[in-house]
């Protein structure tokens, strides 16, 4: 079904001659066909390859914009991987990343250009775009290429408080979206709507399936996401027909009455994921969408975005957990235990990956990656390198997976993942915080901070919204006398939980 | 009513100063988990119901615009 493909520049290619005129990303104010973005992407890789840069990965920090892709694709033609920022994310957080980078060149945009600290070349999207296209070139540079490059790096959450950088390669992307397309039978009458801000892991999708199909994404505006009414307009409007969303989005446009006075019309797909999706939510989109169909994703980052799909097959009831499902094709997904073993039928263990969809690792961190990415246990034979998830799961006795938490202090907060560590590395720099821990109540989706100290809880919120993307900070803050202690000196987190929001269950 | 509303807005999001903020959706300065609390309180607070159509940014850009928004809602009933 699939034909070989070692490179995503090849579905661009074959869709720009398939579709040259069809829209392929619109935005609020712009539109994009296959064959303009075929051709910007072009003009970008011809004046990356001329500017005669490092041979190492471009940042890329533009707007929420249909040029912002063309800018990403770019980059690949110039043979490199692109990291893509958030220009709305705290400058130290930024510097954190061109740091882990070391001191990329940018890509930016009329609007961002200004945000670039020092230290990086600053290449503006507008300038590139004037160069002229070097086919010659561009093919020398494709023919070095093979589907193990680096595609992109996304970054995430990691607990020491420098974030991760996962390095992932056409060969993962192409392993994903193929199986995606599959599961979600997205196609050429396919219209999207992409939710996810474009640096975010689940953008990739919404870039990636129309390249494939010769579908279309429309990117919503991100304050859509409070206004129910206006988001059901405008997708009836573009006659969207497909998403793929972070349950916690679907969650809030429930919260806020979605459906109430206003239905989607022709919307068939929606493939949800990010965080578990509460039974009562999924009862009330399967109520007001019936021939829609519903598909639940699991997966990280490291295993590109996904590990397994579960497509619900029944109306749901309220208090319902919905299994994670079966490994997607060309994955293999199982269990190990503590001790390295194949967990027992039924038993509980540490979700691993493997196949193509394993990211390369976490650039310029042997440490970390070596510790996350490692040769299967069960293997002795040859090399076969897995991801551990850090999620406990457990096989039911029909072959579906469950979903069973995590083994460490990461959580997912509306659809991000967020090391609790992290929040904590951030607030101890703060001055005047002496001692300090972050929880999460996960059934009100709400981050605390227990802090000891001289400073006030409205100056910590402020500080740390400068140091950290604004998912991460807690919204509640608490100032105590002391933290409650285990016997052994550590912060006896399950004492505190209980204190701050355990005893008030609705 | 207008201290009620900020002490449930301080509440919500401690680091915003409402007393001044005149852009709070618009601006940006708001997530939609943010909206999702102050729905949920001032509904409970007030004893309205803030619907779908309320939401739009005119009616939480500002203190005075909730204020207004919920003074409307409890004349409907």
């Amino acid at each position: 079904m699939h034909s070989f493909n070692k490179n995503v520049l090849v579905w661009l290619e074959e869709s720009a001659s398939n579709y040259p005129d069809r829209t392929v990303y619109e935005d609020e104010n712009e539109k994009i066909t296959f064959a303009e973005l075929e051709n910007e992407a072009k003009r970008i890789g011809t004046a990356v390859i001329k500017a005669e840069l490092p041979d190492s990965p471009i940042a890329v920090m533009m707007g929420r914009s249909v040029h912002t892709i063309a800018a990403f694709l770019g980059v690949v033609y110039s043979g490199r991987a692109y990291a893509p920022i958030e220009a709305k994310d705290p400058l130290s957080r930024r510097e954190k990343i061109l740091a882990n980078l070391e001191n990329p060149a940018v890509i930016t945009d009329e609007e961002t250009c200004g945000e670039l600290g020092n230290g990086s070349v600053n290449l503006k999207a507008g300038e590139l775009l004037k160069s002229e296209i070097d086919e010659g070139l561009l093919e020398r540079v494709r023919n070095e290429m093979t589907e193990n490059d680096p595609l992109y790096i996304i970054y995430t959450s990691g607990s020491s408080g420098n974030p991760k950088g996962v390095i992932t390669s056409h060969r993962s992307l192409i392993c994903y979206i193929n199986s995606y397309r599959d599961v979600m039978d997205i196609n050429e009458s396919d219209v999207l709507a992409s939710q996810s801000q474009l640096d975010y892991i689940a953008a990739i999708r919404d870039i990636y399936l129309p390249l494939l199909t010769g579908a279309k994404t429309f990117l919503l505006p991100k304050e859509y996401f409070m206004q129910p009414d206006v988001l059901f307009e405008s997708m009836n409007r573009h006659g969207v027909t497909a998403a793929g969303w972070s349950s916690s989005a679907v969650t809030v446009l429930t919260k806020l009455g979605a459906f109430k006075d206003c239905g989607l019309q022709g919307f068939r797909k929606l493939c949800f994921s990010g965080s578990v999706m509460p039974g009562k939510v999924l009862a009330l989109w399967q109520e007001n969408l019936p021939e829609c169909k519903f598909v639940n994703q699991y997966g990280p980052t490291e295993a590109t975005a996904s590990c397994t799909y579960y497509e619900v097959d029944h109306k749901v009831t309220e208090d319902e957990v919905l299994p994670v499902g079966r490994a997607y094709d060309n994955y293999r997904v199982f269990l190990l235990t503590e001790d390295g073993k194949p967990a027992a039928d039924g038993e509980m263990g540490e979700i691993c990956v493997s196949g193509p969809c394993v990211a390369l690792g976490y650039y310029n961190d042997k440490e970390r990656t070596e510790a996350a990415f490692m040769q299967n246990p069960l293997n002795n034979a040859y090399r076969e390198i897995i991801y551990k998830t850090g999620d406990i799961g457990r096989f039911r006795e029909d072959g579906l997976l469950e979903f069973h938490g995590r083994s460490d202090r990461q959580i997912k907060h509306m659809g991000h993942r967020v090391e609790l560590d992290e929040i904590e590395a951030a607030a101890m720099e703060i001055e005047g915080v002496s001692e300090c821990a972050a929880l999460y109540d996960h059934e009100k989706e709400n981050i605390w901070l227990l802090y000891t100290g001289d400073i006030a809880s409205r100056e910590i919120s402020l500080k740390l919204r400068e140091m950290i993307p604004l998912f991460m900070v807690p919204r509640k803050l608490k100032q105590l006398e002391e933290l409650a202690k285990l016997p052994n000196g550590k912060t006896d987190i399950k004492r505190l939980e209980k204190d701050t929001f355990g005893g008030k269950k609705k | 009513m207008r201290d009620r509303i900020i002490e449930i807005l301080s509440g919500v999001r401690a680091d915003v100063d409402f007393e001044k903020e005149t852009e709070l959706v618009s601006g940006n300065i708001l997530e939609s988990f943010d909206i999702v609390d102050i729905v949920a309180e001032l509904d409970d607070e007030f004893d309205i119901e803030i619907g779908p159509k309320e939401l739009k940014a005119e009616n939480f850009d500002s203190v005075e615009a909730i204020e207004a928004l919920v003074e409307r809602l409890m004349g409907d009933e």
